[in-house]
């Protein structure tokens, strides 16, 4: 395998619409530079490994970015379903708490496990809070409570280390996957950070 | 929801807004950028003549490789600040026709801009004896 297979392998790192408008002439600039360099060294591949991991990335960022309204659309439904689905479990882990809170108030009652049950009762109601700020198209808002909720649940998983596996899933899951959400599509420099 | 779908929309839109955007509204550039820039203020060149000239300016501490200089110069066609000459052949670089790339007029308003902005960071440091008052 040559030199230039390896590279045309590492084009498709690239996505395909940037390979078709820039892959014949990054090829070009490959050969260049093997006429110019010894292939054979580590530092040469370890220089194109570097300038792939670098821009490749970016540019499918950049793709996905530039794929339009229909992307935009298909975000938009997301967060709107990932919103409702939020209100939803922020109301159903009030109803839960206190559920928790009359079947675990018959017997003896340990302060831990009733702070826990607080600090679950206020990380559901901020979980509810920002799936309403997500639905009102306020993302900043959405991004603290969820943040909250987060820091709120870990506290009450650490004060009852018997909390179920599904509710440490959906409580500490849930925000963080929206918060990602809300963070990840940042404005973009117009000309990159390359 | 509008504004995070804003967001999202914004690395698709930008290029439109771009067109009536003044110079400053573009920087700080990226590093690569710059080079990609000052090397085309030269004149019209292919990749491989960017490269060995951004390298040759920088004294090799600045590299750019295939997916780095193509993934810059789309952006800067993009923006408006890079447009592309007439594909030849260079007769240094055997008979491949190679797309050549020039500045234009905003391209060049925005490298002046840069330029400025730099001269008055190195200015500000000179002041505060960080630096001497030549180059060394």
């Amino acid at each position: 395998m040559s030199a230039e297979d390896i590279y045309r392998l590492l084009l498709r790192a690239y996505p395909p619409d940037f390979r078709a408008e820039y892959g014949r002439e990054m090829m070009l600039l490959f050969r260049d530079q093997c006429r110019e360099s010894d292939v054979r060294t580590v530092g040469f591949w370890a220089r194109v490994l570097y300038d792939v991991a670098r821009s490749a990335p970016v540019l499918r960022v950049d793709a996905w970015h530039s794929g339009g309204i229909e992307n935009t659309r298909t975000v938009e439904v997301i967060m709107k379903l990932d919103a409702m689905l939020t209100v939803l479990l922020g109301v159903f882990g009030i109803v839960n708490a206190v559920v928790e809170w009359v079947a675990g108030s018959k017997g003896a009652i340990d302060g831990r496990y009733v702070l826990a049950v607080v600090l679950a009762v206020f990380a559901s109601v901020l979980l509810l809070g920002a799936g309403a700020a997500i639905l009102l198209r306020r993302p900043q808002p959405a991004r603290v409570a969820l943040l909250a909720s987060v820091v709120l649940f870990v506290a009450a998983r650490l004060l009852f280390p018997w909390m179920s596996i599904f509710s440490q899933l959906v409580g500490f899951g849930l925000p963080v996957a929206l918060l990602i959400a809300l963070y990840w599509p940042r404005k973009a420099s117009p000309l990159g950070a390359a | 929801m509008g504004a995070i779908v804003s967001e999202a929309r914004e690395g698709a839109i930008v290029t439109k807004r771009q067109a009536g955007r003044p110079p400053e509204a573009f920087l700080p550039l990226p590093p690569a950028t710059f080079h990609i820039l000052l090397a085309l203020a030269d004149g019209e060149l292919h990749g491989y003549a960017i490269m060995k000239g951004v390298a040759a300016r920088s004294e090799g501490s600045v590299r750019l490789g295939p997916g780095t200089l193509y993934g810059s110069l789309k952006r800067l066609l993009e923006a408006g600040l890079v447009e592309e000459g007439a594909e030849r052949a260079d007769p240094e670089r055997g008979d491949e026709r190679r797309r050549y790339y020039r500045m234009t007029p905003l391209g060049l308003s925005v490298v002046r801009a840069e330029a400025r902005r730099l001269d008055a960071l190195v200015r500000a440091a000179r002041r505060k004896k960080l630096i001497g008052e030549r180059p060394a």
